[in-house]
């Protein structure tokens, strides 16, 4: 099944730049169609209210971190398959791991670049 | 009043009320036993005396050192200018940092966004804006400097209060209660941080860890 290019993703992090960084990667991948959070909770709130065709995380935020939102979002009946990929600078295995547990899609290692965050993504949603 | 001023004064009187030649056998008995007493009562209390003069000597001694220590360890110098100052110097670098930031990408999405119809204009636009980028980066050189201040401002700590820690035998108090908790929940959350030196696990490293089954992990931890 094709790739919808307009569908909305969901990128939460609570450093502004990177966020930033984020939404003019995928700008440059093709997707427009970008919500931002900055952390967990206000991610899940969104989530509630619209139904996003991926999400990509940081890991280290407060009051609820990446990893929380993750869990939460495989536990709720209503948004649990939505594709979740982690983009972390939490790179020890444990983290990996973890995140593998919890449903993860795919995981990136901060820093990254454009070619990483579009093999990741075509891994998780398919082709584009 | 030292207990030997006291049994002076106590003798004193004593003799005192002895050389008015009193003539009541009773009385001058009871004057003997009190004279007896006080004699007895002023070498317990000198011995006291000599013991807790000891240990005062000994205790203002180590509160001096204490002090002298306190005194090494310049606390006022590192409470109202180390740390402060460290402080506000961090609190430039991020600052300095957020606006080389700001100016690097907005530099780079307005050239993303140029109508390069002419090519001309379109060299000129973005010679300009990686005119402006590479002026941002400056910014690195002043970071730099303020960062090795801090770091300076730390190590002077370091060394006064390990010396300090050194030189009294202090040792560390367990940790509170808040600290356990935090700990315990970065713990429990993964909350690790960006590691030294890059990435612990390299990307490769993750694609090959989600690749594998989860037997295959346990047996990784075995």
């Amino acid at each position: 099944m094709a790739v919808e290019m307009n569908m909305p993703i969901l990128v939460v992090d609570d450093y502004k730049t990177m966020v930033r960084i984020i939404r003019n990667l995928l700008k440059q991948i093709g997707f427009e169609n970008v919500d931002e959070a900055s952390d967990g909770a206000e991610a899940f709130e969104m989530m509630k209210k619209r139904k996003y065709g991926l999400v990509i995380s940081d890991w280290n935020m407060e009051p609820m971190t990446g990893y929380e939102l993750l869990q939460k979002v495989r536990a709720d009946e209503a948004v649990k398959s939505t594709p979740f990929i982690m983009v972390t600078a939490e790179s020890k295995t444990e983290n990996v791991i973890a995140a593998k547990k919890a449903g993860v899609n795919n995981y990136i290692v901060k820093p990254f670049n454009a070619g990483t965050l579009k093999a990741k993504m075509s891994a998780v949603i398919g082709e584009f | 009043m030292p207990a030997a001023e006291v049994a002076a004064r106590v003798r004193e009187s004593l003799q005192s009320v002895k050389a008015a030649d009193l003539k009541d056998a009773q009385l001058m008995e009871v004057l003997r036993l009190a004279q007896q007493l006080t004699d007895t009562m002023q070498m317990f209390f000198g011995s006291l005396d000599r013991s807790i003069h000891t240990e005062f000597n000994a205790i203002a001694a180590y509160i001096a050192r204490t002090r002298d220590e306190i005194a090494q360890l310049r606390p006022n110098d590192i409470k109202e200018q180390r740390i402060p100052v460290a402080g506000a110097e961090l609190e430039a670098v991020v600052g300095d940092t957020e606006k080389a930031t700001e100016t690097i990408m907005s530099q780079a999405e307005a050239v993303m966004m140029m109508d390069a119809s002419d090519p001309a204009a379109y060299k000129d636009a973005v010679d300009e804006a990686m005119t402006k980028i590479i002026e941002a980066c400056a910014f690195q050189d002043l970071a730099g400097q303020r960062v090795s201040k801090v770091v300076s401002s730390l190590k002077h700590i370091e060394e006064r209060v390990g010396r300090f820690a050194a030189t009294m035998g202090v040792l560390d108090a367990d940790a509170t209660e808040a600290e356990r908790e935090e700990a315990e929940r970065r713990n429990k959350l993964h909350l690790n941080g960006p590691a030294l030196g890059g990435p612990e696990t390299g990307q490769d490293d993750v694609d090959a860890l989600l690749g594998m089954d989860q037997d295959a992990i346990d047996a990784l931890f075995d």
